[in-house]
Parts: structure tokens; sequence; C-alpha cells
């Protein structure tokens, strides 16, 4: 495997046209900023030929085209790997993983239960909890995007009260676009109707994902995310009000 | 123009993906078998990054609505007027009114039909392809289906014009040259170059000489999004748990059972699974070309290898393009 230290960090090549920078192997909220701080850094301060960033848990992969690397000679090394990874050590000896960036707070109304939170039933049952208690803890806390992925704009979301956390379904059922669910200490908003694993206890009427948007998904990584309990006749004056 | 009457198994409109959208979780997409995608637009002086149809083994049938120019490439199926079979990488006149089908190749999956100017679809998130998952690009976020009517769009190059003029009349007609598509691919089909992926290590030493030595075998549940390899299962000497970070088309993955699966053009933008390779993207073609039941085996290449052989690639569709330019510049 050829990969390059960069101070603490280890940059890698994921294929042609990406390189991924690892920031240490735990998941917690350090590793999350820094991979945010330094996507903001490398954002702002893009090199000829770079196309997009992909945030993870502690991964940042850079995508690029090659043929512009190439084209542009800009940044010195005999191959792209090495003339990104050079740029990206760069940067990261000016990074400051102290850096706060500002996110963005987001607050998606739910219909908890009923017919939308099809798992609520065998979820108060397996974690011995109300209904209500349910509904008051998942919406009291205030999560994190932790990263994008799986289809386009679902989020998984990072803060989870532990008296939430429940194992993902064996087979994966059909899912209704808006669900909200709750897989392991994850929980998180399936944009589209797809099959899917996580235990589903609500739905937001807000549409997660339009590719007509100019920013198709609602949501972004490192976005800060509050769910709001509505009942089901604000669901319905939501939908209406598109 | 052309009318569509029967669609085949897959049939959807690709260019070369969807780039710009990978952070919201919006998959590449794109022709499977970018090449060949590639080949039938510079055939026809169009971008190499001009809309072209997919077909999968196909059995597809259309009429031309008006007069076209054409082109096909790929090893899935060649195209038939009546019992003519007529010529692939090479671009193809075809009068208004005339019936069209694609009969299956034994030698591979997919075909890429180009018309001059592209075929006209809007562009979704910057691009045209279809991604069905989240039904946008294409027709309507949707595989082509019987009665459509395909349109191409009125961005003609002069190339494109050129070659248009010195084939046009009353019948099916075409030039002598064709590019030679073979020579952009290995001799050797049934060997995938990959490179180590990021945790290759995490595996024992008799799963690394398995997954060298052994032929994997496409299985059944294969499509767009990813190939499931059946062959012995892989023992992991490292158990630790990975976090879900960046994946990208031709990673080869390893689930918890030790099965194999290697990603394809519309694959999730991020996995939880070990990556143990990532196949050369000049191999990724050959990849698409694999039909359930066809067998593989891997070979190792260095990361400067992949990309060297990357860059070549395509500084060498380049040229053709430029070549092709140079034959039908106005004099």
């Amino acid at each position: 495997m050829m990969g390059v230290k960069a101070n603490d960090l280890i940059i890698y090549p994921l294929s042609e046209n990406a390189v991924t920078i690892e920031f240490g192997n735990t998941i917690n909220e350090t590793a999350i900023g820094r991979v945010m701080a330094f996507d903001r850094q490398l954002t702002n301060k893009p090199f000829a030929g770079m196309y997009q960033t992909v945030p993870a848990y502690a991964t940042l992969t850079v995508f690029f085209d090659p043929m512009e690397i190439v084209y542009q000679n800009e940044l010195p090394g005999k191959s792209c790997f090495e003339k990104v990874s050079g740029y990206l050590k760069g940067l990261t000896d000016e990074h400051n993983p102290g850096l706060k960036v500002e996110n963005d707070m987001i607050t998606i109304p739910v219909c908890y239960g009923g017919k939308f939170g099809t798992d609520m039933e065998y979820f108060t049952e397996t974690n011995r909890l109300t209904v209500d208690e349910v509904i008051r803890m998942h919406s009291e806390s205030i999560y994190k995007v932790c990263m994008i992925g799986f289809i386009p704009g679902f989020t998984y979301l990072g803060g989870l009260n532990p008296a939430l956390e429940i194992p993902r379904k064996d087979t994966p059922v059909k899912v209704m676009p808006g669900s909200v669910g709750i897989g392991g200490t994850q929980t998180g908003i399936y944009p589209l109707e797809t099959p899917g694993g996580w235990q589903i206890i609500g739905r937001t009427p807000l549409r997660m994902f339009d590719a007509r948007r100019q920013q198709p998904s609602l949501l972004k990584t490192g976005d800060r995310v509050k769910f709001e309990p509505i009942n089901f006749s604000d669901f319905e004056q939501y939908r209406s009000e598109g | 123009m052309i009318r569509i009457k029967k669609a085949g198994l897959m049939t959807t409109i690709q260019d070369l993906g969807r780039r710009h959208y990978l952070s919201q979780g919006v998959p590449i997409s794109g022709a499977m078998d970018d090449l060949s995608a590639q080949i039938a637009n510079i055939a026809l002086g169009n971008n190499a990054n001009d809309a072209v149809i997919e077909f999968t083994q196909s059995g597809a049938l259309f009429s031309t609505e008006a007069d076209a120019l054409l082109c096909l490439s790929g090893d899935g199926a060649c195209l038939k007027a009546g019992t003519q079979r007529l010529p692939a990488n090479r671009p193809l006149f075809v009068p208004s009114s005339v019936e069209l089908h694609l009969e299956n190749l034994p030698s591979g999956c997919r075909s890429y039909l180009a018309v001059a100017g592209g075929w006209d679809v809007p562009e979704v998130l910057g691009s045209r392809s279809t991604y069905i998952t989240a039904k946008f690009g294409g027709v309507a976020g949707r595989c082509i289906k019987p009665n459509d009517l395909l349109k191409s769009t009125s961005a003609i190059s002069a190339v494109t014009m050129a070659i248009g003029d010195g084939l046009r009349g009353d019948a099916i007609n075409y030039p002598k040259w064709s590019i030679a598509r073979d020579l952009f691919l290995p001799a050797d089909r049934k060997t995938i170059r990959v490179t180590c992926g990021r945790e290759f290590d995490w595996f024992d030493i008799s799963s690394i000489n398995t997954f060298f030595l052994q032929d994997y075998t496409l299985g059944r549940n294969s499509n767009r999004m990813g190939y499931q390899l059946d062959g012995q299962a892989l023992i992991r000497s490292i158990q630790g748990e990975l976090h879900s970070t960046a994946v990208t088309p031709g990673t080869i993955q390893v689930t918890n059972n030790g099965d194999l699966i290697l990603l394809m053009a519309d694959c999730q933008t991020t996995g939880g699974y070990p990556r143990i390779a990532q196949v050369a993207a000049v191999d990724l073609p050959l990849c698409a070309q694999l039909k359930p039941g066809d067998s593989i085996n891997f070979k190792e290449i260095s990361w400067k290898e992949a990309e060297k052989l990357y860059i070549h690639q395509k500084l060498d569709l380049r040229k053709l393009a430029f070549t092709i330019g140079q034959k039908h510049a106005i004099t």
C-alpha cells in the first residue's frame, strides 16, 4: 500500500483520479472537526484540476482530473499522485486543527409513530421505552451530519442518545422518502424510496433531496440538525405547501 | 432522430458521468464502458462527453425518423439493417425510415450508440447520464422504452458536418476507415489489472494468494451499481472495523462473509467494507463487458503504472480525435 505521511496524517491514492487523507483511525468529534476544517481550507484554496471533495468520518477524499493536472503542470512531482499529495501535505502544514468551522443549524419536522413510524412498536418493545420517551429523546438531541452516502442526500447523523441505539434489520425492506430511522448508533433520513435496513420511527414532510435545487441535498456534511415533533395535520400542511 | 420499437434489457442514456455532486451522495454514473462511449463519439467528430445510448446485451430495435449519422461501439451487439451487418467503430450514414436492430455478440455485454451532435436529453446536475435509483438524468430518469423518440442536439461540429457531407445519400453509407478499438485494449481480456487497496494488508497471506491466483466469476446479482464476484471467500487477518469512507467505481470491497464486490458506475459514494484492491481505470471497460458467468482473474500493478496507463489512454484518445479532425479539415 502506497501512502504518504503528512504530519500525523496519511495520504493515499484511492484511484487514478482521487486521493484520500486519513485523519486517524477513530471516530470522534475532533476527527470530524478536522475533516471539516481541512475541507473548508482546501475548498477555499483548490488546485487546478480538483473538482470535488468527499468528507467522511475520519477521511477527506479529493477528486481531480489527472489530465488537467498534466496540462496545467503547476504542481511539482513526477506523478499526479505525487503532485496532489505534495499539495495537500503543504496545506496540512498550515492546517490548524483547532480551527472552528461555523456550521448551519437545520430543524427537520418529523411526524413520529403512527403509519409513518412503521417500526415504532418493535422499537418500544425492544428498547423498553414508551412512544413518548422515544420522541422526546430523539428530538431533544442536537445531531451532526458526519457523512453523506449510500444514496443521494442520505445523512449519517452522530449524537444519538445511547438509549435509542438499536440493531439494523437483517434484511432491508422498502422504505418511503422522508423516513427517519435508527441503525446502530446512528440516525438519519432516507431521501428516496429505497430498500433500507434501519428501524423507521417517523417521517419528515421535507424533500431531503431534489435534483432541481441548486443544492440538491437539504443537508450537507458538518450541518447541525434538530428534529421537531409535528402531528399528522402539520405534516399534511407542510406537504400541501410543497 | 430515432424511434425505439424494442428497448432491450436495460437501455439508458449515458455520458461520461456526473462529477460535481459526490459530496452530496450523488454517484458518478456514466457509461460503464467509457472507452467505447468515447470512441463512438470521436468517430463522429463529437465531444467525447456527448450523450450516447448504452445497450445491455440487447435485442433492441429502432428506426430512423430522419437522416441520421450514427456510430456503434462496444462488444455487446452488432448493428444490422435487415440481414446487412453494419460495421462498428466508424460513422454510419443511415437515411430516414430504415429499421435497425442490435444482434447479440457472445464477446461482451454493452454497446454504445452515438449520434452526430449527441443525444438530446436535459442536463441534470451537470450530466445527461441516467441514474435510475434517484430517477433523474437521461430520458425522465428511466430506461428507454418502446415508442420513445430520441433526438440529437443541434450542436454539430465542423468535423461532424464534413463527415456527414461525405456520406450523405439515398442509402446506408460508411467510410473505409474505422477506429481500431482493439488497440486500446489489452490482448488478454480475462486478466484485470488492479492496484492494492488501502485495506489490502487486512487479509492473510493465503487469502491474498487466492485473490491473485483464482478465477472469479461474475454472479447473477450484478448491475450498474456493482458486481458480485463468485469465488473462494477471503479471510481477514485484521478484524478492525472500518469507518465508512469514499469509494469509487473500480473499488473491490470484501464483505463480512469474505465475498467480493466490484463497484461500478452507479456505485454509492461511501462504503464501510475493507477495500482489497482498485481496478485500473483502463481495465474498467473490460469489466463493463462481462456477463454473468464470465470469469476473470486479477493481476497487481503499481499505482504509478495505473496512472501512466490512464494518462496514455487519454492522450491516445485526444490524438485520435485530432487525427479525425485533420482528415476532415475543410481545405
